[in-house]
C-alpha cells in the first residue's frame, strides 16, 4: 500500500530551487493507478457530457466514472441526474446505449422497472415474493451519484459525497468555459459521429499532451507540410487551417502571441493567436460576437485554446473544436472518446468547414492525432526504464512563469493563480505542475486515509 | 469513352488489385486506380446501428471530395516525417463477397464487397484486423475500369491508435 511518503516522493517540487519532476513511476505503477482512480476519478468531481445530448426529457447517455458504468438522464420533469448503471438486484447494466430514450428502464435480467428520475417503479412478484420487512425497507431506486452538477450546460458529478460545489471545483477557470458555451446565444452541441480509440499509455499522458506547445513542430512536421503544399499547390476543396508556417518569419522573438494560464483545482489552459483567424468557422460571428461582448471577448474566442478541466475532459480548440473525454483503463491502456463539438446555429458552410478540420487533423485516422498517440506508447515503453526516475519535461517557462493573471487575462478578468506570456518558441511547461500539484494534493489525502485505516 | 460491360470476375480483379498495391505498397499505382474525381469516405458511427450518412453535417472518419486528399496521405506516408507512419504496418488485405450490386448505368457499376485486413505493428509486435463493407462505384474509361467512389464502412471502430488509408 502506497503511503503519503510514498506520494510526496513521486513528485519533486520545490519552486525555492526552481525545480519541478515527476517520477516515472507516476506512469507506469499499477498502485499508483489504483490510487489515483480512488482519490481522482472516484474521489471528485469529473465531467460526464453535455445537456444538448439530452435534448427531450427521458432521453439518456452513458459514460463511466472511473470505473463504474453510470447512466446520464432527463427525467420526465426535465431534470438531469446521474446514476450508477448497474440494477440493484443482480448488477446488470440497465440503460444499454451510448445514447438513448426511455420513460421506463427495464432491467434485462428479471424485469425490475426504473423511471426516468431513477425510481423503482416495479419489481416483477412483488407480492408473491415472500420479501422480509428489511427488504421492503431498503430503497430499491437506482444509486444516484453522490453529487451532480451542471455548469452552463456541462455536466459533472462525483461519486464522494465530501466534495466542494461545483462551481469551488470550476473556480476561476468558469470564464474560459464561457469563451465555449458563450460562442452561440444557444450554446454548444456535439455533432454527429463519435470517434473512439484507446492508446497503449497512462492516461496522464493525455493530459499533458493538449497541454504542450513544445512538441507541435517536431511531431507534427507531416501536416505542418501538408498545410503549405495545399497553399503551394491549391485545389479545389483543400482544407486549410489556422496555422502558417510563413509568419513564423515574421514573428518578433519575446513578443507573447500566446501562453498558458494554471489554475489551483488542476486546470489549465494553453493558448496562442490564430495566424489565420479567417480559417476559423467560427469567424462568421466574429461581428455579432464583438456586439454581444466586446472586442475583448471575441478576440478570446478566436484564438486558439486549448483547456482542460482536471481529470477527465479537454476542449481543444485549435484545428478544430474537439471534445475529449479521456477513460483510465489501466495504467498503461487509455481509451479517449472524441466529439466534434460546435456553436448551435452555425451556417452550414461554418460547420462543413469544421468537420473538414476536425476530420484532417484529429481523428486516429487524422493527419496529426495519430502522430501523438505513437508518441504516448513510445513514453511509456521508455518508462518502464527507473534506472533515472526523474523526467525532465517539466522546466521550459520556469523562468517566466508569474503568480496572478496577466495583460491578456485581465482583457476578460480571468484569474488563474499563474500566467506565462510566451512567443511561439518558449513553449511552455510549468502549465503541467497545475496537473501535478492538483494530483498530490487528492492522491496523497487518500494514501493518508487509507493508511490511518490500515492501522486502526 | 468506350460503353463496356464489367463482369463480376472483371470487377473483383480490381478490388484484387487495389488490395495487393496496398500491401504491396505500390502507392502511385494505387492512386493511379483512382479518378482525380474520386470521392473516398469512412463514415463514422452515429449510434451503436447507424454510420453517419451527411459528411457535411456529421463526423467522418476520413472523407475527401477527390483524389488530392489521398495524395496527402500518400505523401504524408512517403515523407518520414510522421511517427505514426514509421515504420509502417504490415497489412494483408482479404477482400471476400465482391458481387456487382447495380450495372444499369453503362460505363458505370457499383460493386459491394466484404474485407478483412490484419495489421501488424512491427514495433510493437501487435496484430489487429480492421473488417467491414466496401461500397465501390467504378467507371469505365479509355485506360481501363477506374474508381469513381469507395465508401468504407468499419465495422470494429474502436480503433488501437491508428488507422489509415493503407490498413482499410
Amino acid at each position: 500500500m502506497l503511503t503519503p511518503d510514498d506520494i510526496a516522493g513521486l513528485i519533486d517540487d520545490r519552486p525555492e530551487d526552481g525545480v519541478f519532476s515527476v517520477h516515472r513511476r507516476l506512469f507506469t505503477d499499477p498502485d499508483v493507478f489504483e490510487l489515483e482512480m480512488k482519490a481522482i476519478f472516484e474521489g471528485g468531481w469529473v465531467f460526464l457530457g453535455l445537456a444538448s445530448q439530452l435534448s427531450r426529457p427521458n432521453d439518456y447517455f452513458t459514460t463511466t466514472i472511473g470505473r463504474h458504468p453510470i447512466a446520464v438522464m432527463r427525467a420526465a420533469d426535465g431534470t438531469i441526474n446521474a446514476f450508477i448503471n448497474s440494477c440493484p438486484h443482480k448488477g446488470a447494466r440497465i440503460c444499454p446505449l451510448e445514447q438513448g430514450h426511455a420513460k421506463l428502464h427495464v432491467c434485462p435480467y428479471h424485469s425490475w422497472s426504473f423511471d426516468s428520475a431513477g425510481k423503482n417503479r416495479a419489481i416483477k412478484g412483488r407480492v408473491q415474493g415472500a420479501y422480509s420487512d428489511g427488504f421492503d425497507q431498503d430503497s430499491h431506486d437506482l444509486n444516484a451519484v453522490a453529487r451532480f452538477g451542471d455548469y452552463k450546460g456541462l455536466l459533472f458529478a462525483s461519486l464522494n459525497a465530501d466534495v466542494g460545489p461545483l462551481e469551488d471545483h470550476l473556480g476561476e477557470a468558469k470564464p474560459l468555459i464561457d469563451l465555449i458555451v458563450d460562442q452561440s446565444p444557444d450554446g454548444i452541441e456535439l455533432v454527429p459521429g463519435v470517434v473512439s480509440f484507446t492508446y497503449e499509455a497512462n492516461w496522464k499522458m493525455q493530459l499533458e499532451n493538449c497541454s504542450d506547445q513544445y512538441h507541435f513542430s517536431s511531431v507534427h512536421p507531416s501536416y505542418l507540410r501538408i498545410l503549405e503544399r495545399r497553399t503551394e499547390r491549391a485545389f479545389e476543396g483543400a482544407t486549410r487551417n489556422m496555422w502558417d508556417v510563413a509568419k513564423e518569419h515574421v514573428e518578433v522573438p519575446g513578443e507573447p502571441t500566446g501562453g498558458t494560464y494554471s489554475f489551483d483545482q488542476g486546470h489549465v489552459m494553453n493558448w496562442r493567436m490564430s495566424d489565420v483567424p479567417e480559417a476559423l468557422p467560427l469567424h462568421e460571428r466574429s461581428a455579432i460576437l464583438e456586439q454581444r461582448y466586446g472586442a475583448a471577448k471575441r478576440d478570446w474566442m478566436l484564438h486558439s485554446r486549448n483547456l482542460t478541466l482536471f481529470p477527465n475532459v479537454q476542449f481543444a480548440e485549435n484545428a478544430s473544436s474537439q471534445l475529449r473525454i479521456i477513460r483510465p483503463i489501466s495504467v498503461g491502456l487509455t481509451e479517449m472518446r472524441t466529439y466534434c463539438f460546435a456553436p448551435v446555429g452555425e451556417s452550414g458552410e461554418a460547420r462543413r468547414k469544421r468537420i473538414r478540420q476536425y476530420e484532417d487533423f484529429f481523428n486516429p485516422s487524422g493527419l496529426a492525432t495519430p502522430d501523438d498517440t505513437v508518441v504516448y506508447e513510445a513514453c511509456q515503453e521508455g518508462n518502464a526504464s527507473q534506472g533515472s526516475p526523474w523526467l525532465q519535461g517539466y522546466g521550459r517557462g520556469m523562468c517566466a512563469s508569474v503568480k496572478g493573471p496577466d495583460r491578456f487575462a485581465d482583457l476578460i478578468g480571468l484569474k488563474p493563480s499563474s500566467s506565462v506570456a510566451a512567443d511561439r518558441w518558449l513553449s511552455d511547461e510549468t502549465i503541467f505542475h497545475a496537473y501535478y500539484r492538483a494530483w498530490r494534493a487528492r492522491v496523497s489525502a487518500v494514501a493518508a486515509t487509507q493508511s490511518a485505516e490500515a492501522v486502526s | 469513352m468506350s460503353v463496356e460491360r464489367l463482369s463480376p470476375q472483371t470487377a473483383a480483379t480490381l478490388l484484387y488489385q487495389e488490395a495487393l498495391f496496398l500491401d504491396e505498397r505500390r502507392w502511385d499505382d494505387w492512386l493511379d486506380l483512382y479518378l482525380p474525381t474520386a470521392r473516398y469516405w469512412v463514415p463514422a458511427w452515429r449510434n451503436e446501428a447507424e454510420t453517419t450518412s451527411d459528411p457535411d453535417r456529421e463526423i467522418s472518419l476520413i472523407y475527401y471530395e477527390s483524389r488530392a486528399g489521398l495524395e496527402d496521405r500518400i505523401w504524408r506516408l512517403k515523407s518520414g516525417l510522421s511517427i505514426a507512419s514509421n515504420p509502417l504496418r504490415r497489412t494483408a488485405h482479404a477482400v471476400t463477397n465482391v458481387l456487382v450490386t447495380d450495372a444499369s448505368t453503362p460505363g458505370e457499376v457499383e460493386v459491394k464487397a466484404t474485407f478483412n485486413v490484419g495489421v501488424f505493428d512491427p514495433r510493437r509486435k501487435t496484430s489487429h484486423a480492421f473488417f467491414g463493407r466496401y461500397l465501390y462505384r467504378l467507371q469505365s474509361t479509355d485506360e481501363g475500369w477506374r474508381i469513381a467512389s469507395k465508401t468504407i464502412v468499419l465495422l470494429n471502430d474502436q480503433i488501437p491508435a491508428v488507422a489509415d488509408v493503407y490498413m482499410l
